[in-house]
């Protein structure tokens, strides 16, 4: 058996390359899995429906900022609407917004504390480097009259719950 | 004859009883390498010495040549090893205890504030120590043929400690690691498409939580050391089998003598040095070029250890590594800031998260690794910055930055795209920033200068210094010059904020 691969006859050329091929390939899945196994299926990270104060205790022209939920509601005389309080940027908590009670949203503003992103009341971005706006949540009401925020629903930011 | 006193034979015989002993033999197979035969055999006997030739070329240790930088990274990583082991014994990666046990390592373990400090100052030096090295190989152009491959494992090696040190860098679970994390986390989730499945792999979850902690420690203690020693092993192997640390060619006079004359009349070659005809003594024409790397080099090594291990000592003791408060995720400190060496990426970043997260790093990289492939011709090799004219080229680059980036941050501070056009849109502060401007400006000039001198090592050496230049000025900015919200400040207005 001194031939080399070469001087052999064709079919085992192909034998020899099927056998190269199944072998790369059977590898494949082993890798997938491992890659899939480092992707969890649970997480365990707090809730994304956020159950606030009864409405009656946010006045109207009020801006709170919930800095352990990252979201910020505003309560104006339309009705409620909340954002995140999470930067686009690089997920940077944002500092309250800040600008007189029952101000326009356009006057309002809110920074970012690590690279400076400025936001108004509609979530726009002003400046800085954040590449898009804040996200707006769906508001709505439970049944014992408490303020829901779903941080899975976004909505438009001049979307408001009304009363 | 001289006689010796019975005083002196005493200490002789002592001497010997404690080399030339059963047991000692037994180790070492040898005695004190005392003549040149056994100083050789020593070298090929002791399996920590055999990485090593058996002789040096004399160039290779001249301290002004290589500085010691690659062994000072070695013996930065031993010690990291040695003292990383021992922190572990008192660290849990739980969020719920990790912060409370550095607290037990400062004010309750014994030495264990010390410990501690020589792990972060010696990490620190190693970030630092590995970028030197690199600069040093780049400057005197030892990536040229035949070690390209050795300068890719290298930047690989460079890249794997900048991982080391991030993914250390969440471990106390304290505000700075914290929110360096998350900035830097989210900073890998910008490319295109994949971008938030690396963030997810990374963090295995949405947020710096338990799940992204006990994976930083995986990485750090496990899979990043281990990923090292393999590199650092292919690494200073290929040092040997490319014929030792890279030197300037032999004289032309012999080499025009042709193939034969590289070879020395007054030495003896072993087989596989005629065979593979690189080895490191090859090159060495006359024996006055070459040592015993016993003692030579080895004591060499074990003097700059001893030096690495005082330096880094006297540091641990005087300066004690940071620790803010734990890690609060309601509140980023203001301003909150990466570790220093990516104190300049984050400065990009500022600009455009695209720019520093993703296309600056990935031209770096991608520029770093390439440059043996693209500049070919040996010249230059084994010289500090090539010739008079490299010389030039390289202080003119250096020169020639330091405006450009001055301007282009003050133009930035004042004339930013969304300060013209509020709430412009993302692809125009992606595109015009000072981070993509910088790459277009460093590219047009490395290759006008390749075209000037018609050399591609004077278009390297310009291309190199630019960035060099750029990304230390950039790191003075983060560190010095940026304070809350990451406006512009003085030095002499920081707060006590950082
Ligand atoms: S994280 Fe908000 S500006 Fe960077």
């Amino acid at each position: 058996m001194s031939a080399s691969v070469d001087e052999q006859t064709p079919r085992r050329r192909m034998l020899l390359g099927l056998g190269w091929v199944s072998f790369l390939v059977s590898l494949l899945g082993p890798v997938l899995a491992n890659v899939r196994f480092l992707f969890p299926n649970v997480v365990y990270e707090g809730e994304s429906v956020l159950k606030l104060d009864s409405l009656e205790k946010y006045l109207v022209g009020s801006i709170t900022f919930f800095a352990d939920k990252k979201i910020v509601l505003f309560r104006e005389k339309d009705g409620f609407r909340a954002c995140t309080a999470v930067c686009p940027h690089l997920r940077c908590v944002i500092s309250p917004f800040v600008g007189a009670p029952g101000a326009s949203p356009d006057i309002l503003r809110a920074r970012c504390p690590c690279h400076g992103s400025t936001f108004d009341g509609r979530g726009q971005v002003l400046g800085g480097p954040a590449p898009r706006g804040l996200d707006f949540f769906r508001v709505t009401k439970s049944p014992d009259g408490r303020v829901v925020v779903d941080t899975r629903k976004v909505v438009a930011p001049s979307e408001h719950f009304k009363l | 004859m001289v006689t010796e006193s019975p005083k002196e034979t005493g200490r002789r015989k002592a001497v010997s009883w404690i080399r030339d002993n059963r047991v000692v033999r037994s180790i070492f197979r040898r005695g004190y390498p005392d003549n040149d035969l056994d100083r050789a055999a020593v070298m090929f006997s002791n399996f920590f010495l055999h990485v090593l030739p058996a002789r040096t070329h004399v160039h290779s240790l001249k301290p002004t040549y290589t500085w010691g930088l690659g062994i000072i990274s070695l013996f930065l990583f031993v010690i990291l090893l040695g003292t990383g082991s021992l922190l572990m014994f008192f660290y849990v990666p739980s969020t719920e205890r990790a912060y409370s046990d550095m607290k037990d390592l400062q004010f309750v373990v014994s030495y264990g504030v010390v410990l501690r400090n020589l792990h972060r100052w010696a990490a620190h030096a190693m970030v630092a120590v590995v970028f030197l090295h690199m600069c040093r190989v780049f400057y005197t152009a030892s990536y040229k043929a035949p070690r390209e491959f050795n300068w890719v494992i290298g930047v690989l090696l460079w890249g794997a400690t900048l991982m080391m040190s991030f993914t250390g860098y969440l471990l106390p679970w304290d505000q700075l690691a914290y929110w360096a994390i998350t900035v830097g986390s989210s900073i890998a989730s910008y490319p295109p498409l994949v971008g938030e499945y690396i963030r997810t792999l990374m963090l295995g979850g949405d947020t710096v939580g338990q799940n992204a902690l006990i994976r930083f420690y995986v990485m750090h203690v496990i899979v990043l050391p281990g990923i090292m020693m393999i590199l650092m092993g292919v690494h200073f192997w290929r040092i040997r089998k490319d014929g030792g640390l890279s030197r300037p060619p032999a004289p032309p006079a012999e080499a025009a003598r042709g193939e034969a004359a590289a070879f020395s009349p007054h030495k003896t070659y072993m087989l596989v040095e005629l065979a593979e005809g690189k080895t490191p003594m090859v090159d060495a024409q006359a024996p006055e070029e070459e040592v015993m790397s016993w003692p030579h080099t080895v004591f060499r090594m074990l003097v700059v250890f001893v030096g690495v291990v005082a330096v880094l000592s006297a540091v641990a003791y005087f300066f004690d590594a940071p620790l803010e408060e734990l890690a609060n995720p309601d509140h980023p400190p203001n301003p909150a800031k990466a570790p220093w060496y990516f104190l300049g990426l984050q400065e990009i970043v500022s600009y455009s998260a695209l720019a520093g997260g993703v296309i600056v790093p990935a031209a770096a990289i991608i520029g770093l690794m390439t440059i043996p492939y693209v500049d070919r011709n040996p010249e230059g090799q084994g010289a500090w910055f090539t010739s008079a004219q490299g010389r030039r080229i390289t202080l003119w680059s250096v020169v020639a930055v330091i405006p450009v980036v001055l301007v282009l941050t003050w133009l930035n501070e004042h004339y930013a795209v969304r300060i013209l056009v509020p709430g412009a849109s993302q692809i125009w502060v992606d595109l015009l920033n000072p981070g993509t401007i910088l790459i277009a400006l460093f590219a047009a000039g490395s290759l006008y200068t390749w075209r000037r001198t018609g050399s591609s090592r004077m278009g390297a050496l310009a291309l190199y210094s630019y960035f060099l230049t750029s990304y230390l000025i950039y790191t003075l900015i983060g560190l010095y010059f940026r304070g809350a919200n990451w406006a512009w400040i003085w030095p002499w207005q920081a707060t006590g904020l950082h």
